[in-house]
């Protein structure tokens, strides 16, 4: 039985991928299933997804803690949680990485093909949902599921569901990321340090479900956390301002769902990019184009 | 031959089974059955009446109305909007509406959350309607059409629920076969109301019912119940001759020949235990799995049979009564009073967490010390955080 487990951002089709993966394997005549791990859903949280596939029957419906695969949609998770924790030794991986295989410290080293998934998925479908991309991919690294029926599966799933026109552009998306993609050892240093959790045992929760702002062995919990849990990483792009030209009408300032807009005295505007998710609403309603999204994780 | 979720199975069992009337509230992780069931209304390939109603009360509500007016009535939720059906579910059974739900299970709050437990439909278990505990995503489909074969027959008719699993099974997408409409139609007749609200013939249904009748009401209700069992064995086996899927119909059996020792399990955690079995077994030990699929009717005569040669049984319970059991542990050991063996239960997998392999290993083990004669708790909570007291 092969295990994979999917690593990626809400946004990012990380579910769609397991999903579109499965689909393909059962056409090659396996059996299949994949599933994701809801947490509290947001765009740009990370998220994780499972996928099995086995020639007989799959019985297991736990979670996957020892993947033979890795597939990463972010690169930039590796600095915000153990990504390769369990990762089998002889197993290997797929990243959505600028970088070659040699360049990256997934923290197990492991037969890796990296791809920049982000610039093929917006050369092909326009927008940096990279599911597809990665599975084309994916595709490199091992041969039970070849390429050819994972397009078939993509063309299934999102021409059924998408369209046609959205079925031939993902398709294409994995036929370029298979091309580019190049296949390598990743570098095992990084330590792989899960983050630190509240997890106390039954007889240490307060009774009731009543949380107050407090800070238990270095880590903050209820109202307040996030002073602690800074969630601007989880952008894929970054709002730059460009003061000379602003007029300031406040429309960003208003429009901010994450109040990351900090209004001045002058009604100027500063951004807070601790938190800012990179949604891109204060570039969209700008009269004046004086803020634009720079691709990546910037602060000016 | 499709690879769908568990939601998407049940959406195309409705289909199949020709449901009419479909009134439906939307909750997670229930709202893929009813959005797919709508598509296949806009699109022409169900000839249904969807309602969108204002809650879960409504939904019960209509579909006991669209029942008593002659439709094969259809509806789904999870948790709190059961919950809120709660008064409308008792109405169904005693006016014999055989009306099919799918509960897709989450945990009711608080502690409020939007992963799997079984509290609630546990607590229905005493409204009269059957109820089906269901394992994977071909089982789901399979079930809902025979649910309905099982709700509309004329010695039976009651509503059914069908509980599976949130997220584990509702989001997991697997290989699923959909049946022909021609073998789902040869085994499925049109269903036949037993009172029909026709304003050309007028009745008068669920009137004030006086004290000199209910007592006689509760009794047919409950021997209409009884007799469910052997309709539910039969109806899997004439599912099976048209499908070729048998499910065991109460419950199911798996490496139960020679077993010393077994565990009772409900929902996915039966897969998971079908694995952990197959690897005692490779090391010869004597181990067996009782998959329950039915606790409304409970199977207590026929367990009793299955497991009367054992040595110790364990059970599953994905929810807990907070008396220091789970309420499938209480029906068991009901049901097996009469056995000599030790009968420990198992807590696992509340509010979502993850039921691994090495759990149900340990479940195991501990229903083995039992058999050796070794002091065991007789409940025990498996991934618990802390020192149990």
């Amino acid at each position: 039985m092969y295990e994979i487990r999917f690593h990626g951002r809400g946004g990012q089709g990380a579910v769609m991928a397991a999903q579109a993966l499965a689909e393909a394997a059962v056409l090659e005549g396996y059996y299949a299933q994949a599933f994701p791990y809801f947490g509290a859903e947001r765009r740009g949280a990370p998220v994780r997804a499972f996928a099995r596939i086995d020639e007989t029957k799959i019985s297991l419906k736990s979670q996957i803690y020892e993947p033979d695969i890795l597939v990463i949609l972010d690169e930039s998770l590796l600095e915000i949680e153990p990504v390769a924790e369990g990762l089998k030794s002889e197993g290997s991986a797929v990243i959505n990485s600028e970088k070659k295989p040699e360049e990256i410290d997934l923290g197990v080293e492991v037969q890796c093909a990296a791809v920049d998934a982000t610039t093929v998925a917006l050369e092909t479908i326009k927008a940096p949902i990279v599911n597809t991309s990665i599975l084309g991919a994916f595709a490199k690294i091992q041969d039970f599921v070849p390429l050819e029926s994972i397009l078939n599966a993509i063309m299934n799933r999102f021409g059924e569901k998408l369209g046609h026109q959205a079925g031939v552009m993902n398709t294409s998306a994995a036929k370029l990321a298979y091309d580019r993609a190049v296949v390598g050892r990743t570098r095992g240093t990084r330590e792989l340090v899960r983050k630190k959790e509240w997890l106390p045992p039954w007889n240490e929760i307060p009774p009731g479900t009543a949380l107050a702002p407090v800070n238990v062995g270095g880590v903050d919990i209820g109202p307040g956390s996030a002073w602690q849990n800074f969630t601007g990483t989880w952008r894929t792009s970054s709002p730059r301002y460009i003061k000379e030209k602003c007029i300031r009408c406040l429309r960003c300032w208003f429009s901010c769902p994450e109040g990351c807009i900090e209004r001045q005295d002058d009604d100027y505007e500063k951004w807070d990019y601790r938190y800012c998710k990179g949604c891109g609403i204060c570039a969209e309603v700008c009269p004046v184009q004086a803020i634009e999204m720079v691709r990546g994780v910037m602060e000016w | 031959m499709k690879v769908i979720s568990a939601d998407h199975a049940v959406a195309h069992g409705v289909r199949l089974a020709r449901a009419e009337v479909i009134p439906a509230f939307p909750i997670t992780p229930q709202t893929l059955i009813v959005e797919l069931i709508s598509e296949f209304i806009n699109d022409g390939e169900l000839d249904a009446e969807f309602m969108p109603v204002e809650s879960e009360h409504s939904a019960m509500s209509a579909a006991i109305g669209a029942s008593a007016g002659g439709a094969r009535a259809f509806t789904a939720t999870s948790s709190q909007g059961l919950a809120l059906m709660h008064e409308m579910l008792y109405a169904a059974p005693q006016n014999r509406l055989p009306v099919v739900m799918a509960n897709v299970n989450r945990s009711l709050g608080a502690a409020s959350g939007i992963w799997l437990e079984y509290n609630d439909s546990m607590p229905e278990r005493e409204s009269g309607w059957l109820q089906v505990y269901i394992e994977d995503n071909q089982e789901a489909l399979d079930m809902i059409i025979q649910a309905y074969r099982i709700a509309e027959d004329r010695s039976v008719m009651l509503p059914v629920m069908v509980c599976l699993d949130g997220f584990v099974l509702s989001h997991t997408v697997e290989r699923v076969d959909l049946p022909s409409q021609e073998a789902v139609d040869s085994f499925l007749p049109k269903f036949r109301p037993l009172n029909v609200l026709d304003p050309e013939d007028p009745k008068f249904i669920n009137p004030v019912t006086p004290p000199e009748f209910t007592m006689e009401m509760r009794y047919q209700l409950d021997r209409a119940m009884e007799g469910s069992r052997e309709i539910i064995q039969k109806v899997d086996g004439e599912y099976a001759k048209v499908t070729g899927n048998r499910y065991g119909g109460l419950f199911d059996l798996y490496n139960m020949e020679g077993a010393e020792t077994a565990l009772v399990t409900l929902g996915t955690a039966t897969s998971t235990a079908k694995v952990v079995v197959d690897r005692l077994r490779e090391k010869g030990k004597k181990v067996g799995l009782v998959k329950l699929r039915f606790v409304r009717p409970f199977p207590a005569r026929e367990l009793l049979e299955a497991t009367r040669e054992l040595k110790a049984l364990g059970v599953f319970d994905r929810s807990i009564s907070f008396n220091g059991f789970g309420p499938v542990f209480t029906e068991v050991r009901n049901a097996l009073h009469s056995v000599t063996y030790p009968i420990t239960n198992h807590i696992a997998g509340l509010g979502g967490r993850d039921i691994t392999f090495e759990q149900v290993m340990h479940m195991f083990d501990i229903v083995r010390k039992s058999a050796e004669g070794e002091g065991t708790r007789e409940c025990t909570w498996h991934g618990l955080r802390g020192a149990m007291e």
